[in-house]
């Protein structure tokens, strides 16, 4: 298939061209890239390849407008495009520029930012990291205090931030930063895209606790930005950052992934040199957590229904993110005790999409004990938990 | 919902509204009124008791989802009459009998008030009763008991299961008729229920449904009370959210509204949280059974372990954050926790639907592998 080939609009027919391409386009490498991934992210070349590819097909940014590069397709088209692509096993690429940055580039951005930034982003050439958190501002980020201080037509910027999830892989990255300390803290913020290669900037890897870099903190001393970087206007950063929530909503489907991690447990379970196979107290756990993963399906398909219903469903999404994601962390309890003692063996080789080799591991285990490790974080990056249910309770309860 | 969902919902929320004072239901309660004609004559009046059925009798020819409407509002004004319980039983086994075309215009006209009276005092009874239908040489008699029926006090008629020689069969015996002993009592809920002793004759037309048939009727009557009571129990586990989020707005404690305590926002939050899970998964389980979806077993099954389990949870905590005033029969939420807890154990239990959803679900995989082996 070329780009230019147009595709059915029938839904059985779309997931069978979305397969037919899958099953083109993936290599073996790539797909081991996928089935080995821990975390949000999947080895870093193999993701950046598998955005060329998409790319060339067309489908670098399903979620963007045509004009951008987007494929135009409608919501149930979105969700089929994802499902397929996790059930193939594709490797994640880097998606920070083209789920957060590109959608506020489109809104706030200048036709020269536009242009100058788009393309790098669907095309995977530019890789981009998100520098919100730091050291002393993690769920109050407004009290953030990296600065960025008028110097003729630049700012200079000098501060640290912190869990920048792929900095050390990113070419560029988008910043929240203090341009006025005299104003309520959320006044006084903007928004800067800033060159990962100005002189000034050191990046601290941090090792997580699967033994992988994915976190680093990022530091500026006087570095150097053109006020052309500048997205939106000074000191709206926050309604920049804002917007992005907008953007996102309707774009999150956890129970593909939970889907996809019910079905393993039940595989597991029928085995018969499985742990808990036969346990019927595990049995009842998994049946229970299978019926919360189809009570957040039906969740998702009602806020996706409300939103081509042109509604907004606002803090719903705060909803499905702690559901997800707490849901997340349940059926990776439940994986790591039917894997029992075959999922110790702690071997990061293994994880690289290049390995062929054996496993110490049982080989449907091989990343179950890092995913369950991972899954801890997934409560706490994008907003914790507590943040969510503070949402909630805001905006849904009006406490 | 639909525009016709949606007008469905307005008129019915706003007769409940306009018809139900919790004091008045108090004093109800106090004098054992288990009927309330009038009432059950508006409820036929705006057609709610026609609408399972087919237009051939009459009937509004309405799926689940809008009848979940209904028990969703009577959970949240603490509808006494037996609604769903009288819908369940007319919907899924006197439209299936020959006497369809007699008892179905009663039932629409709010003459007929038949319940289901499963359960006995031995363990798995609902499924196999040791009720008896036997054929005695002066014809049909059955004989046995059936307690703990709920709203069996409102009842005009039992629709008894009870085995014979051909299986199961389902009996339709007035409330008043000779040779039936009918104990009522209340229930925790603010409804009557009633034991009941049965040892009478039973003409060929009180024999609603036997063998295979009466078999299907009753897995589908008991789907039928799974998705409504598990509709009942959101619109009771809403209003006890509701309620609880208004009342620690105003209480105020330390100088504060409760409602500024994070440690109670989020507690609220998690009731709203599973709430709307809960919606999710009976909304779609009435769809499920409306369209004859391959999967509507599993959906009933999950909605009623999810339904029970949140209406318990967030009833729970409705009372644990008013505090003592929850506590107390004049307010409000302590009613809803009554009702949702009625609402557990009615027609099938939580652990009940959780063994048939993991029975369900094996079936299920199978036959996803034996087809992607083919």
């Amino acid at each position: 298939m070329n780009a230019s080939s147009p595709l059915p609009t029938d839904s059985d027919a779309f997931r069978t061209a979305v397969r037919d391409f899958l099953s083109e386009a993936l290599t073996p490498e790539l797909i081991r890239a996928g089935e080995r991934t821990t975390s949000v992210f999947s080895d870093f070349e193999a993701g950046r390849q598998w955005q060329s590819i998409l790319h060339q097909r067309g489908w670098g940014a399903p979620d963007w407008p045509l004009e951008y590069g987007g494929t135009g397709w409608d919501i149930q088209q979105r969700y089929i495009f994802q499902e397929e692509c996790r059930q193939a096993n594709a490797p994640t690429p880097v998606m920070m520029g083209i789920q957060m940055l590109g959608p506020m580039l489109m809104h706030f951005g200048t036709p020269n930012q536009k242009e100058r930034f788009l393309p790098g982003i669907i095309s995977g050439e530019n890789v981009w990291c998100q520098g919100y958190s730091e050291p002393g501002s993690g769920s109050d980020l407004a009290s953030l205090k990296t600065t960025a201080d008028h110097d003729g037509d630049d700012f200079i910027v000098n501060g640290t931030k912190i869990w920048t999830s792929m900095a050390h892989y990113s070419d560029w990255i988008f910043c929240l930063v203090r341009t006025d300390k005299a104003v309520k803290p959320q006044a006084g913020i903007s928004f800067l895209l800033v060159d990962m290669a100005t002189p000034g900037i050191t990046v601290k890897p941090f090792t997580s606790l699967d033994g992988e870099i994915e976190q680093c903190q990022v530091f500026f001393e006087d570095v150097r930005v053109p006020a052309d970087n500048l997205l939106g206007q000074e000191n709206q950063g926050w309604t920049v950052a804002k917007s992005l929530l907008e953007f996102e909503r309707g774009g999150q489907h956890f129970t593909i992934d939970l889907k996809k991690q019910l079905s393993k447990i039940q595989r597991m379970m029928s085995t018969e040199t499985c742990r808990v196979s036969g346990d019927p107290t595990f049995a009842y756990r998994v049946a229970e957590t299978q019926i919360d993963v189809m009570a957040l399906e039906q969740t998702e398909l009602r806020i996706k229904g409300s939103l081509t219903a042109g509604d907004n469903p606002g803090a719903l999404s705060s909803l499905v993110k702690v559901s997800g994601t707490e849901l997340g962390q349940c059926c990776a309890e439940l994986l790591i005790e039917a894997a029992g003692q075959s999922a110790i063996p702690w071997q990061s080789e293994v994880l690289a999409p290049s390995y062929s080799g054996s496993t110490a591991a049982a080989s449907e285990s091989v990343t179950t004990m890092a995913e369950y490790i991972n899954s801890r974080a997934t409560t706490i990056y994008g907003g914790t938990a507590e943040i969510q249910r503070s949402i909630i309770a805001k905006h849904v309860l009006g406490l | 919902m639909t525009e016709e969902q949606t007008m469905l919902w307005d008129t019915a929320d706003r007769y409940l509204r306009d018809h139900t004072d919790f004091n008045q239901r108090r004093d109800q309660i106090a004098e054992a009124i288990y009927n309330q004609p009038e009432k059950w004559q508006a409820f036929a009046e705006m057609g709610w008791l026609a609408m399972p059925f087919p237009e051939s009798l009459d009937g509004l020819n309405f799926g689940l989802r809008e009848i979940a409407i209904l028990a969703e509002l009577c959970g949240q004004y603490l509808v006494t009459e037996p609604l769903i319980d009288a819908l369940a039983v007319a919907s899924t086994v006197l439209i299936r009998s020959e006497q369809a075309a007699t008892l179905v215009p009663e039932v629409i006209s709010g003459d007929l008030i038949a319940i289901a009276a499963i359960d006995e005092p031995t363990a798995g009874s609902r499924l196999s009763p040791s009720c008896t239908l036997s054929q005695t040489d002066s014809g049909w008699r059955l004989q046995g008991k059936k307690y703990w029926i709920s709203a069996g006090a409102s009842a005009t008629h039992f629709a008894v299961l009870a085995d014979s020689s051909n299986g199961l069969a389902w009996v339709l015996v007035a409330k008043n008729a000779a040779g039936l002993s009918c104990e009522t009592f209340p229930t925790h809920d603010g409804k009557g229920g009633a034991n009941c002793h049965f040892d009478l004759p039973v003409s060929d037309d009180q024999i609603l449904l036997s063998g295979d048939a009466a078999a299907e009727a009753l897995s589908a009557f008991r789907e039928c009370a799974m998705i409504l009571s598990s509709a009942e129990t959101l619109g009771a586990a809403q209003a006890a959210l509701d309620t609880t989020v208004d009342y620690t707005k105003q209480r105020e404690q330390f100088g504060q509204p409760l409602a500024s305590f994070q440690a109670l926002q989020h507690r609220m939050a998690n009731m709203l949280i599973q709430t709307e899970l809960t919606r999710s998964l009976v909304y779609s389980a009435c769809d499920a059974a409306d369209h004859d979806s391959p999967d509507r077993g599993r959906f009933a099954r999950a909605a009623k372990v999810k339904s029970a389990a949140v209406g318990r949870k967030v009833t729970q905590e409705a009372i644990q954050l008013h505090g003592g005033i929850a506590t107390t029969d004049e307010y409000i939420v302590g009613h809803f926790f009554k009702r949702v807890t009625a609402l557990e154990t009615w027609v099938c239990s939580k652990g009940e639907a959780l063994q048939e959803f993991i029975a369900l679900d094996a079936k299920k995989v199978a036959s996803a592998n034996s087809a992607s082996r083919h």
